[in-house]
């Protein structure tokens, strides 16, 4: 059952990293090739599902097995576990604040647009985090092609909040866009 | 009730002429507010009447008045009301004139409108600068009126075509720009400050008022039975000064538009509107019945001509660059399409197209419209379109470098001053 938390582990820092890069590409209504927008946002939302049951897994299989004693209260409330005090509250941390950006996403409809994304920007700590807690507590990260594989996906991370950041320092704000537009249109006929 | 019922036109305009009234001619004219002393009541009335919203979409006003009682006896709240004087229509005058003229009679229908949605307190949205100054206009009138119950205050609209569309309007009174926002929920469910929120224009209202004075009967009593009542309408001869009018709906177009020999074309409903033919558009009544035929209806009641001696070409492509330039720039096919129209436009004006530019624009013109929050793109397309269609001969001229025009002078009146920055949307 260690093995299993181990496991799983790893598979839902990857996912929640996949997660993380189509949400930024839908807060830009990217596409992905051969998708359309929409399909994108349903894909941002199914891996969350399965990101969920990963983790879900990840936390049962680490409290329910016996090779170190971890307290069922230390998979929400943070440093309340001796065992890998400061990591496990990392991890703890993290799955609160995937449980805030969960809860509020599923009763989106009775939220204002502004809370919703208020509470949804908080992705944006909870993956450093969730990063933090699997690079800290498991020693398997700390070698090996697993190693690799970490520092990867960080950097996948970092370059893709790059990109997000410098496509928002792009935006021509919405009173300018027309007037842009129009400016280079009617310069092109004029040309002609 | 002392004062005698009258029929005649006008009903909402003074009957000397262009004289305003005050509250002393007004309350001599029409005597006291009407007020039925409960919510709901009034309702049946104007139901009675047949009364449309007189902005343009011509929506049955009882029943926009009855959505917004209901939704707030179910949800417990407030409604919140609102007259909209806010004319962005450059080619209109007709609520600005009112204003100007006849303050009081609106002022009265934003009362009744009030009670009858069990409204608290209203408010009374306009362009400050119109006819002058009706901003001052209506801070005088106000401070005049005696026995009003529901407090009225008053809004100022940013200079932008789009500052009078509904859900920008309750946008801008909610602090923010005026630039329309997705239309569901309705605002008539979920408006200003989330209160059910009732938007009449002004020149209901100014209807309204009468028929809670005179009834129904009264009202029918002028127009045809299917758009009972009069309209005020703005017409723009080919001395190019403005007149508005009060007419009975199915008025024959011919007697308002004077002199027809020297008129190219007929521009029907303003900026959103239509193009027709001068001879077609003779034979036409101004009501939307008779404009079905020609794709047309009678919006806020704008009748422009286009003078023998002026381009229609000239002339659209000048009107589609103002309209592309008033997109609030949020949604795609409007942002991207209207500028790409304007500059296919002004093109074939200069007789400078590439061939397959018209058809580029015919397809462009069905590609923006339904696509849109709001209805500017669907408006500025049919005004292409018709346009198209109705100077199908002088867009053969341009072809071959000519243009039939003798007068070079803009005619259609255009405001000064495009939107720059979020601040030209406050």
């Amino acid at each position: 059952m260690w093995y299993i938390s181990r496991a799983t582990g790893v598979v839902a820092l990857l996912l929640m990293t996949a997660v993380l890069l189509l949400g930024l590409l839908v807060s830009r209504q990217g596409r992905l090739p051969g998708l359309p927008k929409f399909a994108v946002t349903g894909l941002h939302r199914n891996l969350a599902l399965i990101a969920v049951a990963f983790v879900g897994l990840h936390v049962v299989t680490a409290v329910a097995d016996g090779y170190v004693n971890i307290p069922l209260i230390s998979v929400i409330v943070p440093l309340s576990s001796s065992y890998e005090r400061l990591w496990l509250a990392l991890g703890a941390v993290s799955l609160d604040l995937s449980l805030a950006i969960i809860v509020t996403s599923l009763v989106r409809n009775r939220l204002s647009r502004k809370a919703w994304k208020a509470v949804h920007w908080l992705a944006y700590l909870s993956w450093p985090v969730a990063w933090l807690h699997s690079y800290g507590s498991a020693s398997d990260l700390k070698g090996g092609w697993l190693f690799l594989l970490a520092i990867a996906d960080l950097l996948v991370v970092v370059a893709a909040v790059g990109w997000r950041l410098a496509a928002a320092a792009r935006d021509v704000p919405r009173a300018e866009r027309v007037g842009l537009l129009m400016n280079a249109v009617h310069q092109r006929g004029r040309n002609r | 009730m002392t004062t005698a019922i009258d029929t005649d036109l006008p009903r909402l305009l003074p009957r000397d002429g262009r004289r305003a009234q005050g509250w002393r001619e007004h309350a001599a004219r029409y005597d006291r507010i009407p007020y039925r002393n409960a919510a709901g009541r009034l309702i049946a009335d104007v139901e009675a009447s047949g009364l449309t919203g007189r902005g343009g979409a011509a929506f049955p006003t009882h029943r926009k008045l009855a959505a917004v009682l209901q939704a707030s006896v179910r949800k417990r709240v407030r409604p919140a009301v609102v007259a909209n004087g806010a004319e962005s229509e450059p080619a209109s005058d007709k609520d600005a004139t009112l204003l100007w003229l006849a303050p009081h009679l609106v002022l009265d229908g934003l009362q009744l409108a009030a009670e009858a949605v069990g409204a608290e307190s209203a408010v009374l949205y306009t362009h400050a600068d119109r006819a002058g100054d009706v901003g001052g206009r209506l801070r005088e009138a106000l401070a005049d009126r005696r026995d009003d119950r529901v407090p009225v205050s008053l809004a100022f609209a940013p200079p932008r075509f789009l500052a009078g569309q509904e859900t920008a309007l309750v946008s801008h009174l909610g602090e923010g720009p005026a630039i329309p926002t997705y239309p569901v929920p309705r605002i008539t469910e979920r408006g200003l400050g989330g209160a059910p929120t009732l938007v009449q224009n002004a020149e209901t209202l100014a209807h309204l008022a009468l028929i809670a004075r005179y009834g129904p009967r009264w009202f029918r009593e002028v127009g045809i039975p299917n758009d009972p009542g009069s309209h005020l309408v703005t017409v723009r001869r080919a001395d190019g000064h403005p007149r508005v009018l009060e007419v009975p709906s199915g008025v024959g177009i011919a007697s308002l538009v004077g002199e027809t020999a020297s008129i190219g074309a007929l521009l029907l409903g303003g900026y959103h509107g239509t193009w027709v033919p001068a001879a077609k558009a003779v034979r036409l009544r101004l009501d939307n019945e008779s404009l079905r035929s020609v794709g047309a209806t009678v919006g806020a009641g704008i009748l422009a001509v286009l003078p023998g001696d002026r381009c229609g070409l000239v002339e659209s492509a000048r009107i589609v660059r103002y309209l592309a330039l008033e997109s609030a720039g949020q949604c795609g096919p409007c942002l991207n399409g209207l500028p790409r129209m304007s500059a296919a436009l002004t093109a074939l004006a200069r007789g400078r197209a590439p061939r397959g530019t018209r058809a580029d624009l015919e397809r462009w013109a069905g590609l923006v419209t339904g696509r849109g929050a709001c209805h500017h793109p669907d408006g500025t397309a049919r005004f292409v379109k018709s346009a198209l269609r109705t100077f199908a001969a002088e867009l053969e001229r341009h072809e071959r470098g000519q243009c039939g025009a003798s007068n070079a002078t803009p005619f259609l009146p255009l405001p000064q001053g495009t939107a720059r920055t979020e601040e030209d949307w406050l």
